[in-house]
């Protein structure tokens, strides 16, 4: 073998390049590597005593849940629900914002609207939990301010199950759709002037230039994050949805989703390790699939559409 | 015809602005109610509620939570892990960034797949858990705030591609008259990474700073809760404290004292976002050109 090529050869002739990388590389391997064979716990009926290499094998008893837990199939549709409307609106708006502070012909108004658009994104999930309560609070709260003023009944937000997922979705796209207006906004600048003049000579109007030149030139972009979305969407928005719902079991009929559930299960209930485990598992597969299977749709439909 | 487009421009006008105005209200409105109860007397707030205009003003709540040692020790544990964090974050993300974006290095690919895979499969919650708990010892500890956040795969691939993006006629210059890899990367392609290098850590003192969920799994020994955590579990934190310093609950102003904790916690954001804000946009906008 002609050590010249050979692997060895290649890290020392490049040593000082393969030594920038180790530290990064190191703590990659221990946070992100050192957890993958924990996912046999899956196949596991754990306990504590054994660890998870001692514990005995269950095969795939720990996946009976999805025949067997009826909070499953509520947490999953949970996720998938909330999520779906995370991704659906949150677009739209962030679509139609750039848009509308495209169309801004003051400069300055431009620039505050899309600042105080942004802010929120700036705000921790703890801060975001308190403005929700803040709003909502059944005993203090502006909306039922808002309510007795107009001379209605105050209603008990925190009791109700029923509007939280619209509660949930407003406030996951009040806090991020001020990064997304960005991207977009950053997309259409990136558009050909001549392209628009061109169309205000021949008569197009704004919003026929909307329709015709802005929008399709938005899509590739639309389509590059609402994959990324997708590939995530059967985990849950657990930090704002935490943050906001704690452990508000009133509230889990809409509001509980997998990873909640999972967080609950652990930390508080000291639930089944192998279970969690399953669902976890479950997670990471279904969403390496759908990562996968969206952008080879995407790649399909047009090239510079996919992630990879 | 004329004024019919006029009309129809200034309808559109009208639309946009009404629009943008609603939705900035959104965020200011609160934002104002915040400050305003946290300056509020407890009792108009236990009788009117959250008022923007209360009966009575006081500052019983600030006095509280500044009086108490504890705020002041989360602001310490949030302002060490934000600044060693970040540090920790730039040195190890830069480094690993620049290694893989140098064509002769024949293995980059390889590094670049390795940090690539966790971003599309994870192990899931439970190993990750055990991981940080068994394995690495991290609960109750300052390192389970920085170790989990400090690497990025993003990040990662965005300091790779500003690298490329340098003319490597510079760094072969440098080469020819003898300096080596280190040198190359300390002194010539540093020094013109100032804007990448400002945009990432302050993604990353964002990440630190408004890190609540850590401490959610990690962090349960008071003496170690951040600010943000703080705010977070500021509930329990009264009863705690009303515990410590023997005043009984009821004596505590619990409701504005939710509100002057929520104002130490944003406070410093709202102060640095105005100065900082151009860096993220433009980070964001790097970002989104595929790479």
């Amino acid at each position: 073998m002609n050590m010249k090529n050979g692997i060895l050869a290649e890290l020392w002739k490049n040593r000082s390049y393969y030594l920038m990388a180790v530290p990064g590389l190191a703590l990659l391997i221990v946070i992100s590597y050192f957890p993958y064979p924990g996912m046999i716990l899956a196949f596991k009926n754990f306990n504590p005593m054994d660890g998870i290499y001692g514990s005995p094998w269950a095969g795939f008893e720990n996946f009976k849940f999805f025949l067997d837990n009826g909070d499953f199939l509520r947490i999953t549709m949970n996720t998938l629900w909330i999520n779906f409307n995370n991704i659906f609106w949150g677009t739209m708006l962030a679509v139609v914002f750039a848009l509308m502070l495209n169309e801004l012909r003051n400069r300055t108004m431009k620039r505050v609207f899309q600042s105080i658009m942004f802010i929120p994104y700036f705000f921790s999930f703890a801060i975001v939990g308190k403005i929700v309560l803040l709003l909502f609070s059944s005993e203090y709260g502006l909306v039922n301010e808002l309510i007795h003023a107009f001379n209605g009944h105050s209603i008990q937000w925190y009791t109700d199950p029923a509007p939280w997922v619209k509660i949930l979705v407003s406030t996951n796209i009040w806090k991020n759709v001020g990064y997304s207006v960005i991207i977009y906004l950053s997309v259409i600048t990136g558009i050909d002037e001549e392209m628009l003049e061109a169309a205000s000579l021949d008569g197009a109007s704004r919003v026929q230039k909307i329709r015709y030149i802005l929008i399709p030139n938005l899509i590739p972009t639309i389509i590059i994050l609402t994959l990324m979305s997708i590939g995530r969407i059967f985990f849950g928005d657990f930090a704002l949805i935490y943050a906001i719902i704690e452990n508000n079991g009133l509230l889990f009929e809409t509001t509980d989703v997998i990873d909640t559930y999972i967080y609950r299960s652990m930390i508080t209930g000291g639930g089944d390790y192998g279970m969690i485990t399953a669902i976890g598992l479950c997670q990471s597969v279904v969403g390496f699939i759908v990562v996968l299977g969206s952008n080879w749709i995407a790649k399909r439909y047009d090239k510079d559409s996919a992630l990879f | 015809m004329k004024s019919n487009t006029i009309n129809k421009l200034s309808v559109m006008d009208f639309l946009i602005y009404g629009s943008l105005i609603l939705f900035s209200l959104l965020t200011i409105v609160p934002f104002i109610l915040a400050v305003v109860v946290s300056f509020s007397s407890e009792q108009s707030v236990v009788m009117n509620g959250y008022q923007f205009f209360p009966d009575a003003f006081s500052l019983s709540a600030y006095k509280v939570i500044f009086m108490d040692g504890i705020v002041l020790k989360a602001y310490s544990i949030t302002i060490f892990v934000t600044v060693v964090g970040t540090i920790f974050s730039l040195v190890i993300s830069t480094l690993l960034g620049y290694s893989i974006s140098i064509p002769k290095v024949r293995y980059r690919n390889v590094i670049a797949l390795i940090i690539f895979i966790p971003m599309i499969f994870g192990a899931g919650l439970v190993p990750w858990y055990l991981n940080m708990t068994k394995v690495l010892d991290l609960r109750n500890s300052l390192l389970a705030y920085i170790i989990p956040l400090a690497i990025s795969p993003f990040n990662i691939f965005l300091l790779r591609n500003y690298y490329k993006s340098i003319p490597t006629a510079l760094s072969e210059s440098a080469e020819i008259d003898g300096a080596g890899p280190w040198y190359v990367f300390l002194k010539i392609i540093t020094p013109l990474s100032g804007p990448i290098l400002a945009t990432i850590g302050l993604f990353a003192s964002l990440a630190y700073w408004n890190d609540y969920t850590t401490p959610l799994w990690l962090i349960d020994d008071h003496s170690l809760f951040s600010v943000q955590f703080l705010l977070y579990r500021i509930s329990s934190m009264i009863q705690y404290m009303s515990m410590n310093t023997n005043m009984a609950t009821v004596e505590l102003p619990s409701e504005t004292l939710v509100f002057a904790m929520f104002l130490v916690a944003i406070g410093p954001i709202i102060l640095v976002y105005p100065y900082v804000q151009k860096y993220f946009v433009k980070g964001i906008m790097i970002g989104s050109v595929k790479g």
